[in-house]
Parts: structure tokens; sequence; C-alpha cells
């Protein structure tokens, strides 16, 4: 993206993190959006077979985490784990037969969410430790003071298309436009955690359900219509948020593939280009190119 | 067949116009529980503040615990207040006690207390919190006044598991006895609901996705947005209807369908926050009609609310 920033003054904190198990209950069933039971995998721990670029719904699963995800056993150690890293931020892994190798971060869920090469991914698993570089939180654009940035690193920012434009806007590229109407799970939780659920795009159910959300990829980046994400995520006609999808198919209702946010600001801050190469999948260009043999 | 809606030992007449029609398949006869439940002491983290959705600091009075002057029929703006429930909040010190506790009572279910200076006095189930498992008892002031956090109470709850109103509008959260205080008229095929205002489902942020026996929604309403929709003169109690939603299990966006729920707590100046609503009747928008009456609306009273469990005690 071309656009002013203050990235040369940020600072990077090293991060202890561990790929965190699946974890169910005892009564295993939850219930899908017509009351039907369904025990799906896809959160926690790690998931093989979902990229950035690849689609983000089609698969027999539920809160799909694409790679692997993150915690820290110790709960404030953990919160300094999810809020300060940030989209784009580089992940090595520490421990295992895979230590020494390379991913980065496609998001949050709750978990840091870590996109890695599919012959990297197969030989991690929960229980191993990685390093997480975390960098971004503090970033501003200089021209676009009404425009709030989270969770974007200065990597992710500058291989995003778009810039200042000479009006002064910024033109952001979208692979899609989400309605207001499909913000599910995460409405009211601080916009540095987790992410937005997106309605309407379920594997299962009727017509009345869907908000035309099916051709969502991991990793595209994405206009969410009427919110302000600045200091959490509420509705706020005229404003508008970016963000990255992070997760992919939900089977929980209300539940969805979800953006993690990643900017902020009324709508006319932004001029939105429709494109459908908007994807993060631009960051696995710049990994190690050992990772890639 | 008929609907089981008069809990045994209730002295008014608790069936509304129509509701004993050929309604439904579930005439299953209700069970009743003692739960066991503490009032909550109102609690925050170690920071003062809580940051308002234009990056303002506050430090948030009335979110839980025992919160005098707060009643049914109060506006939902009128408290300088952060979700302020009108009485007290009351939880369970185990979770998974608390969370069955949120989801087993019910609207109008009897409240007694059981331990300190208000032992022996009642009160009312008028709603639930979410996340924590909490449940909302209204009380008469008086009674209010003499309740101390970790009181200990009994609630009798009654209402999960009700079969449907009418064929295909499920009920939720709420002791089916309770409909007939509220505007709620059963024909042979719709209910019809009387509500202070229609809002659409985009408005609902935090309790979207998660189970509604346990987890309120809650409206991004301001003060000043609010008028877009006629809903400026929300008050506590009031019913409303949420457009497009569908709240039997979670709470989901479902086109044509409506959710109509009782407004259980005040506005909040929290981002994805405002005031709460419990979801009680879900179906299609062809069998669940509300018409919104946006300045004559009635909906729950203490009084009628407080009524409704004298006879139960």
């Amino acid at each position: 993206m071309q656009v002013t920033s203050n990235a040369g003054q940020l600072v990077t904190q090293v991060l202890a993190g561990e790929v965190w198990p699946p974890l169910g209950d005892r009564h295993g069933f939850r219930v899908d959006p017509d009351g039907h039971a369904f025990l799906l995998p896809g959160m926690g721990g790690v998931t093989l077979g979902a990229h950035c670029g690849d689609p983000a719904t089609g698969y027999a699963a539920d809160h799909l985490e694409p790679g692997l995800s993150v915690r820290h056993r110790d709960p404030a150690a953990n919160y300094a784990l999810q809020y300060l890293t940030c989209v784009g931020n580089t992940v090595v892994v520490t421990t295992g037969p895979a230590a020494g190798s390379e991913g980065f971060v496609i998001g949050q869920h709750a978990y840091v969410l870590v996109d890695m090469p599919e012959e990297t991914l197969r030989s991690v698993t929960a229980g191993d430790q990685v390093t997480v570089f975390a960098v971004g939180q503090g970033l501003a654009l200089l021209e676009h003071p009404a425009i709030k940035v989270k969770n974007c690193s200065p990597r992710t920012l500058a291989a995003l298309a778009g810039g200042t434009a000479p009006d002064g806007r910024l033109r952001v590229h979208v692979a899609a436009r989400v309605p207001a109407e499909a913000i599910g799970a995460g409405a009211g939780m601080a916009s540095e955690y987790a992410n937005t659920d997106l309605m309407g795009a379920y594997e299962v159910g009727g017509e009345e359900l869907s908000l035309g959300l099916h051709s969502l990829r991991i990793g595209d980046v994405v206009a969410l219509a009427d919110t302000d994400h600045r200091y959490g995520r509420g509705y706020r006609e005229g404003w508008l948020s970016i963000g990255v999808i992070s997760t992919g198919s939900g089977r929980l209702f209300g539940h969805g593939p979800g953006p993690s946010t990643i900017m902020s600001g009324p709508a006319d801050a932004f001029t939105i280009i429709d494109d459908p190469g908007a994807n993060l999948a631009v960051l696995a260009a710049v990994l190690p190119q050992k990772e890639h043999a | 067949m008929t609907i089981d809606v008069t809990p045994p030992g209730l002295g008014i007449d608790a069936t509304p116009a129509g509701l004993t029609s050929e309604a439904t398949s579930a005439a299953l006869r209700l069970v009743a529980v003692n739960l066991a439940a503490t009032v909550e002491q109102a609690s925050v983290g170690s920071d003062p503040y809580r940051i308002d959705a234009d990056g303002a600091p506050y430090v948030p009075v009335g979110d839980g615990g025992i919160v005098l002057g707060v009643r049914l029929g109060d506006g939902v703006w009128q408290h300088p207040a952060d979700h302020a429930a009108p009485g007290a909040c009351l939880v369970h010190p185990d979770p998974a006690a608390g969370y069955a506790l949120a989801a087993q009572a019910c609207v109008g279910n009897l409240v007694t207390v059981r331990t300190g200076a208000a032992a022996g006095r009642t009160g009312v189930v008028v709603g639930k919190r979410g996340e924590g498992g909490r449940v909302i008892a209204t009380f008469p002031q008086d009674t209010l006044r003499l309740l101390r956090p970790g009181d200990q109470l009994a609630v009798r709850g009654r209402g999960t598991g009700a079969g449907d109103p009418v064929p295909g509008v499920a009920i939720r959260n709420i002791d089916p006895a309770l409909l007939a205080l509220l505007p709620v008229t059963a024909g042979s095929e719709a209910l019809d609901v009387g509500v202070r205002a229609q809002l659409p489902s985009k408005l609902v942020g935090n309790g979207i996705g998660r189970p509604t026996p346990m987890w309120d929604l809650d409206l991004q309403l301001t003060p000043g947005t609010a008028r877009r929709y006629d809903a400026a003169g929300l008050r506590l109690g009031d019913l409303v209807a949420i457009t497009d939603l569908d709240a039997r299990f979670n709470a989901g966006y479902r086109r044509g369908w409506v959710t109509i729920g009782l407004v259980v707590h005040g506005g909040s100046p929290q981002p994805g926050h405002g005031p709460g609503v419990v979801a009680l009747l879900i179906g299609p928008a062809g069998l669940l009609r509300a018409s919104a009456d946006p300045a004559g609306h009635q909906g729950l009273s203490e009084e009628a609310a407080l009524d409704a469990v004298r006879d139960l005690q």
C-alpha cells in the first residue's frame, strides 16, 4: 500500500506461544442453524489443507482455523500474545520436528492463527512451542488520522494494494463487501481479540440463511459496512472496517468465516476498490524460499 | 390438546385468550425446580475504566449486583449507567450451576430470599444477562434495600421446555403463564404481539451467535440512533420485535423470521452493547405477527410481575 506511516518507529516484542490442542466437552455435540447436532473438527491444534487463497467455506468443519492455533498457558501472558500479535507477523516453530520453520500470522480467533506451507504443517502438533515476532500495534497512517489501524503489521500494510489517493482518501482493495446483517458472534468484543464471525455462509440450511458470502477465501481482504471497530466491535452507520478472513467454515448458528480487523474509520475516509486478488496470499511470497521447496 | 399454561397454585387466570386452542403437539407437563442462587456483587477489573464507542474512558456504574432505583417502566437511557438492570443479579458460585440457573430460570418465576435481612421476602425473575450465567430479579424497592451481595435465594425455575404457543412459534425464557400479562393474542394459526418497536437484526450486538437460554441480546442503539427506528421511548419491560432473527437456539440471521423479546437491562456506552433483550417468542413472520406502538405500548410492569408470583409462595 502506497501510504506514509510510522512503521519505522514501531518496536517488536518477542512472544512465546504454544500450539494449543482442540478442546471438547463431555457432551461433544453442538447445534446447527436448524437445531441439528454436529461434531466437527476445525478449531484448535493444527489444521491442514486450508491456506490463504483457498476457499473459506465448503469444509466439513466448524470454526475452521487454518494452520496453527496458538495460545500461552498463563492468562495474562496469553492476553498479551493475543492483543499484540498482528496480521503478517513472523512466527517460528521452536520445538519438535518442524523447529526452525517459519510461518505468518493471518489473524486472531482467541488463538493466534498461523499459516505455514502444508509440508511444514504436517510435522507440527499440539504442544509444540512457537516464537511470535509481534509488531504492528501503534501503527498509524500519517495522512489518514481518521482511520485507526490495528492488528496490522508493517509487512501486511506494505503488501496490500492501494494507498493514498489524490483526493486524500485511502484506497483499499477488497475481495468482498460484507453487509451489516452478516455480523455475527464477536460483536461487542474487543477488536484486538478473536474475530468477527460472519453469518450467511453456512454449509447447511436453506436460502433464507444466505447472505451471499459463500465465495469468501481464507486471507481475503473484506470491507464491513456500518461497523466501527476502533474501540471494540460495534454497529455504526456510515463507518467502515477492513478485515482479513482468518477463519473458515462455521456450523454453529450465528457463526461463520470471520475477518480479523486491520482498519476502521468513517466510510468517507476510504475508497473501496473491488479486487478478487485482495488476499493475504501475497505474504506467502515473502516466506523463506526453503519453505516452498 | 391444550397447552399447560397454568402452574399449580397460580391463583389468577393465567391463560391468555386463545392460548388454550388446539395449538401444540407438545402438551407435556412442565416441571418446576428449586434453584439455589446468590445475590451478585458488582465487579470490575484492576483498571476502573471501560472505553466507550468514541474511545473515551468511563467508570461502569450499575453493571450487575444490586441496583437501587432502576425499575421496570424506566427508560433504557434514563439512568447514567452501564447495563443497569431493574433489581438484583443472581448468580451461583459454581460456573456450571450458574449456567443451569440461567437456563432454567424463566421470566415470571418466584424468587424467595432465604438468608440476610430480607429473608422470607419475595421477588420475581424478569430476565437474564449474558455469558456469566446471571438472572435478573425484581423486588419491591423496600426489599431491595435490605438485600446484600452474598445473600442466598431460591428461584422456582419453571418454563424451560414449554411447547409452542401456536404451531411453528417457539417460546423461550418465560413461564408461559406470564404471556397473560403481556400483549400477546393467539389465534388458531398465528400469534399477534404488541411491541414498542420493530428493529432490524443488524442492530443486535453482544449475544448474536450465543445460546439464548443463557444470554441476552444487546441492541446497538443510543438515544440518538433510536429515533430512526421509533425506539427513542424504549423502556425496561417493553417487548420489541427483531426482524430476520432466529433465536430458538443460538441467535442468528434468518430472513423472514422474527424474534420477540423483553427489554431487561438499560443502555451501555460500550461499542456493540446496549439495552438487553431476552428472547421470548420466535417464529416465521407469518406466524408471529408484531405490531409496534411506539407511544402506547404497555409491556411487563413491576406490579404485574410481582402480583403473578404472589400466590406461588
